[in-house]
């Protein structure tokens, strides 16, 4: 067993002559939640793509708990228990909540989905379609697709997007408890400060594709690349 | 579940016991053959309309899965190389099978390049047919010698029109609680999700281009074996079941009578023959007014026909089935 859960080395995407992500290499501990910041276009969602399996990296390697799963495709990746939720809403519209939920656990080895639904508020909402939710609700299902299953390692890719400060912290909060109940190791793509400084252990900071900074969320908040960079003067 | 179960059986025998009993209650001939037909060309639309719900995917070429069934049966006839029962599982399964290779090819393609390859194959079939004459005469055709008994039938129940309605509303029903069972089971959830968002599939764990292609090979098959029982009840069999025209007809069917419920098309495909022959008697521009009312349908009722009668059942408190 590698002392890392999750491991990128060498992570490298171009388009045309623009590299989005240059030679970046992540590790994550068993049981920690990273925070991922940066600025917009700074390559997180890349970065995000290249460890999940979404397209296939130009060059670097991926490892899970020491397992090379470099080659796998994302439905391999999560079946060895890497799961990913997004940043834009990807659902299936047309089916019931429970009925995605359930298709989620059935390609899993536990069920979990009882847990899940109520941790995240859907049971109440188990037959309605997935189209007619608020999107609140949307956000959580699509994290609930993620969470279904206890994959060992989840990447969060601004699970709060569109929703109110209140319900992200909310969120974050939830999913910190989760996270410790199931042992699951997470990267997570945040916007809000409060948000990440409240739930993550430590921080990778991308910045024009490359990492700029990594530490605990005091070490980082206080260094000065990272204030002029990205934080600005709102957290100084 | 289980209740469930013995209601939709319930339905299944009743719609099957009703419809074999529309022969006695027709007298006219020339009303009977009409619905033969349009029954035949029922199970046709289905396998339509069941890729269109389970895909997502229009097909503009299921005449050449109807003509791989119906030229299977007339060729084994002509060739005396096997039994008149045994070519009729053969087109079927033929059918299927060049479904799935297509399938694996054709199904990475975006919905509109995925419809003109589907198109191409099937004009490519009809071609092949018409050309080459030492196969099947080409565009003379071919008569299908019909053993004196098929399935342990006289054959002269396989050409009336009225035992042969019979025979194709109970296959037609047959078919329709078999795509209904498949839609309720994983598989049908499964290619639902798949046709709803490929990508997330992937991403719960699952392949997707495999149960697309299933859904691909059963509705072919569902359209080889309407071909299939077209030949025996036609007893002849002309380059025209391959044509285009006959793909587009199905899929008007099934445009009609919406394909959100498996037995939509079914529906459709009844009042297409319906209305064509009511508009036949009026002009023989009759193809005008079907077009017409095609795009008063998709504008008013885009749903379709079962989509209006589902609609209804809901507004008088009742379940659609």
């Amino acid at each position: 067993m590698s002392e890392w859960a999750l491991e990128g080395d060498g992570l490298t995407r171009r388009y045309g002559g623009f590299a989005a992500l240059d030679d970046v290499a992540i590790a994550l501990r068993p049981g920690e939640i990273r925070g991922l910041i940066g600025p917009n276009g700074a390559g997180k969602s890349t970065l995000m793509d290249l460890l999940s399996g979404r397209g296939a990296p130009l060059s670097g390697r991926v490892r899970l708990f020491g397992r090379d799963i470099s080659a796998m495709p994302a439905r391999q990746r999560r079946r060895a228990g890497l799961a990913r939720s997004f940043q834009k809403t990807n659902i299936f519209p047309d089916l019931t909540v429970a009925k995605q939920i359930g298709l989620a656990t059935s390609a899993a080895e536990i069920d979990n989905s009882v847990e899940v639904m109520d941790a995240l508020g859907l049971t109440a909402l188990r037959d309605r379609r997935a189209a007619d939710i608020s999107h609140g609700d949307q956000r959580r299902l699509d994290v609930a697709l993620a969470l279904v299953g206890r994959p060992r390692v989840l990447l969060l890719d601004e699970p709060a997007a569109g929703l109110t400060m209140a319900e992200s912290l909310n969120l974050a909060l939830l999913l910190r408890e989760l996270a410790a109940r199931w042992q699951v190791t997470v990267l997570i793509v945040e916007h809000d400060m409060e948000v990440i400084f409240s739930i993550c252990s430590h921080l990778t900071v991308l910045q024009l594709g490359r990492i700029l900074a990594e530490g605990t969320p005091e070490q980082v908040r206080s260094m000065p690349e990272v204030i002029t960079a990205y934080l600005g003067s709102s957290v100084a | 579940m289980t209740g469930k179960a013995t209601r939709a059986l319930g339905i299944c025998l009743a719609v099957g016991l009703a419809g074999a009993l529309v022969p006695r209650l027709i007298g006219s001939p020339l009303l009977l053959t009409l619905l033969t037909q349009a029954v035949l060309n029922a199970i046709l639309a289905t396998g339509v309309g069941f890729l269109v719900r389970q895909n997502g995917l229009v097909s503009f070429g299921h005449a050449g899965f109807f003509g791989i069934g119906a030229y299977v049966v007339a060729l084994s006839g002509k060739y005396q190389v096997m039994p008149i029962e045994a070519s009729l599982l053969l087109g079927i399964l033929g059918a299927a099978g060049l479904a799935l290779l297509l399938g694996a090819a054709m199904l990475r393609l975006a919905g509109v390049a995925f419809s003109m390859l589907t198109l191409a194959v099937a004009q490519a079939l009809y071609e092949l047919v018409l050309r080459w004459r030492g196969l099947a005469n080409g565009d003379d055709g071919i008569a299908v010698q019909l053993p004196r008994r098929i399935f342990g039938l006289d054959q002269s129940v396989f050409q009336q029109p009225a035992s042969m309605f019979t025979i194709c509303w109970i296959v037609l029903v047959l078919v329709l609680a078999g795509l209904a069972l498949l839609i309720a089971s994983h598989f049908g959830t499964l290619t639902m999700a798949i046709r709803e968002n490929e990508e997330r599939a992937r991403f719960i764990g699952y392949r997707t281009l495999p149960p697309r292609a299933v859904v691909y090979a059963i509705s072919a098959a569902i359209a080889a074996l309407a071909g299939a029982l077209f030949a025996l009840y036609n007893g002849f069999v002309t380059p025209d079941v391959l044509y285009w025209s006959l793909s587009g007809e199905a899929l008007v069917m099934a445009v009609i009578g919406g394909t959100r419920a498996v037995w939509g098309p079914a529906l459709g495909a009844l009042i297409f023959f319906l209305f064509k022959n009511a508009a036949g008697d009026l002009t023989e521009h009759w193809p005008a007014i079907i077009g017409g009312t095609l795009i008063v349908v998709t504008v008013l009722l885009p749903r379709g026909a079962s989509g209006s009668v589902a609609m209804l059942m809901e507004r008088v408190g009742m379940r659609a089935p």
